[in-house]
């Protein structure tokens, strides 16, 4: 029955020339695992683009519903924490997808001439996902995407000449608030996948006219050094000698990582919860906001640029990492591909990464040391006084003298273990202590900990 | 390659993938797929239709005191409800007919005319209910005395405590025999 609907539709559509194309294009030297990050990265964009379809089901990008609606898809919806885990999660995935396949291909030297275009409009692309981070960042409405993106729009604000107005038009006006939630909501489900849609089919267009890249040793130069009679051979007729169709191998290769890609976000979306902050409250201006990880290491850098030279970490630095980006592939004049012929280009690429990397840890390391606004020190205090500690504890001359004063507990005892097993059983860590055993559950206990870590000297 | 240059390049390799491989990676991708499709599919509808099998909750609200209510004739009682409507909480105004029987049996009337739905009064001269959309009319007790009105008006659930009048409200299908619940 399939069959029949399938010639039928065929005599008049020709189908099978469709299939043909899609399927027969030739990979040079064979299918790989090293070519699935391509593919990767469009399933995840393609389980971003369902979920969050299913999400503005119930979502309001309104201040006073934004926050609520959210709440609501984790609370009511049946499997509306998995939707939501499966769209936080892909989110990470994605950025991660691309930075392997711009490391795939940066290592290959598959950006070189004649696939300087397919480079340029990858690096467009990334730029558009860094712009649905930053946009999809806000729509939760919780203390850290209203103060994450305060920072994020104040930083376009040192840009010269042109910050004050962008900053405005990003918001929307003076403050952050209704009407920037409303733009956000609207780039971020309409205007960038409209866009990525787009520079998606012309990437992959560009990809079928100049073909794919293929290992760094074309078929013809491997064949020479194995039978040297053989004649050399010019690029399209070399990369057609030794190549295979996308499909089977290749499809089913791609098939395998988007089923191992797609267990690992269910299992991250089932297990790992991300709770809301509380609901953003413009007032409150003690709320030290976390970026995502992947803007971690800028975070960082941001923190040993001041002054005069804050610009430089804002804006300059970022646009000229962005523009040798895009033009990367003029700026590496070197016309071969095998990374031991390419020291320079391997060495920068190599720089680079290590300097993420070393970012990315310090600011790792940083944020356990760092006393954030986190609802469990606030929980942690509301049991400090139910539990009546003060009558032997004392913080900040406040409280009974009888045991140890806690107003900088959090930097004379930072260990979180011992003060986890210290609620449990005062006398097993600390003998001879009178503290009573109090009745209290693993979560309060994690609470309180978070509270007494929380008492720390101001820096 | 096994196979001299005179052969197609592009099914050069499909050649090499006959039979049973080639159906092999076609399975290993069939079963990715489906795997990802139904991994998808059932959290996904799931989260569509949710909402469709929520009932709302019905939670009793006071009224009014039952002092107030003089004997043997009917008072409308308004008051304010919360109403959850999805994530929007929301407060509606509301108002029942209560009658207090000789007995102190207090019966709770929904305000709505079981024909079509409109707000029905009490004519006082007549001691009947009249709705004023197409005639129809009740007795004291509910009882249709005329008028097109296919079944007696709807009763609310209500219970006194401490000589306080709680309801739970609730809407019935218009124009059918038999109450049924929205």
């Amino acid at each position: 029955m399939a069959s029949k609907v399938y010639e039928w539709l065929d005599s008049r559509l020709k189908l099978k020339t469709v299939e043909r194309t899609l399927l027969d294009e030739p990979i040079p030297g064979g299918a790989s695992w090293i070519y699935v990050f391509g593919s990767a990265t469009l399933f995840l964009f393609l389980l971003q683009a369902i979920t969050g379809m299913f999400l503005a089901l119930y979502y309001a990008p309104t201040p006073d519903h934004a926050y609520d609606s959210v709440t609501f898809i984790e609370n009511e919806i049946a499997f509306g924490p998995f939707v939501r885990g499966l769209h936080h999660w892909g989110a990470s995935g994605m950025v991660v997808a691309i930075g392997l396949h711009m490391l795939q291909v940066f290592l290959y030297g598959a950006y070189k001439p004649p696939r300087e275009l397919l480079w340029m409009v990858g690096v467009v692309l990334f730029l558009i996902t860094l712009g649905f981070a930053f946009t999809g960042y806000l729509l939760p409405w919780d203390q850290n995407a209203y103060w994450a993106t305060q920072i994020g729009i104040n930083m376009v604000g040192t840009v010269p000449v042109i910050g004050d107005l962008a900053v405005r038009v990003l918001r929307g006006g003076e403050t952050l608030g209704a009407l920037t939630l409303s733009r956000f909501f609207a780039v971020h489900v309409l205007f960038l996948p409209a866009t990525i849609a787009v520079l998606i089919l012309l990437h992959l267009f560009i990809l079928r006219c100049v073909g794919p890249a293929g290992p760094w040793r074309g078929g013809a130069e491997r064949r020479k050094s194995g039978e040297s009679e053989e004649p050399s051979y010019g690029l399209v007729e070399r990369r057609l000698r030794i190549s295979e169709p996308f499909y089977p191998r290749q499809v089913s290769m791609d098939a395998v990582v988007m089923l191992a890609i797609f267990a690992c976000l269910s299992l991250l979306a089932l297990t790992v919860s991300f709770p809301l902050t509380d609901k953003a409250d413009p007032s409150d201006t003690t709320f030290v906001p976390i970026p995502e990880w992947y803007f971690l290491f800028y975070y960082q850098l941001l923190k040993y640029v001041h002054g005069p030279l804050e610009p430089l970490a804002t804006w300059i630095l970022p646009a000229l990492f962005f523009l040798g980006l895009l033009f990367w592939p003029f700026l590496d004049r070197n016309p071969a591909r095998h990374p031991a012929a390419r020291p320079a280009a391997l060495a920068a690429g190599t720089g680079f990464l290590l300097l993420v990397f070393v970012l990315l840890g310090i600011s790792l390391r940083d944020l356990h040391a760092v006393p954030r606004t986190d609802p469990a020190v606030a929980r942690g205090k509301a049991l400090y006084v139910q539990f009546g500690c003060a009558g032997c504890h004392r913080i900040h001359g406040e409280g009974g003298a009888v045991g140890p004063d806690l107003s900088y507990v959090g930097d004379t005892r930072p260990d979180r273990d011992w003060h986890l097993r210290h609620f449990r059983d005062p006398q097993a860590v600390s003998p001879g202590s009178f503290m009573p055993k109090f009745p209290l559950t693993d979560r309060q206990i994690g609470d309180v900990t978070g509270y007494m870590l929380s008492l720390k000297r101001p820096t | 390659m096994n196979h001299p240059e005179q052969q197609d390049p592009v099914t050069e390799g499909r050649d090499e993938l006959a039979g049973s491989r080639r159906t092999f990676f076609k399975r290993v991708t069939g079963a990715a797929v489906a795997f990802i499709g139904m991994g998808l599919a059932i959290p996904l509808v799931g989260y569509l239709v949710s909402p469709a099998f929520k009932r709302r909750d019905q939670t009793w609200v006071e009224v009014g005191d039952v002092a107030d209510l003089p004997v043997g004739e009917p008072k409308q009682l308004d008051y304010l409800q919360a109403v959850q409507d999805g994530w929007l909480t929301t407060k509606l105004h509301k108002a029942v007919w209560a009658v207090q029987q000789a007995d102190g049996q207090v019966t709770v009337f929904s305000p709505l005319c079981t024909h079509l739905g409109c707000g029905y009064r009490w004519d006082d001269p007549d001691k009947r209910f009249t709705c004023p959309c197409h005639g129809s009319v009740y007795d004291l007790a509910g009882k249709v005395l005329g008028g097109p009105a296919p079944r007696r008006l709807d009763v609310l659930p209500s219970k006194v405590e401490h000589g306080k009048l709680f309801v739970i409200y609730k809407e019935f299908k218009a124009g059918l025999p038999n109450s049924v619940e929205l």
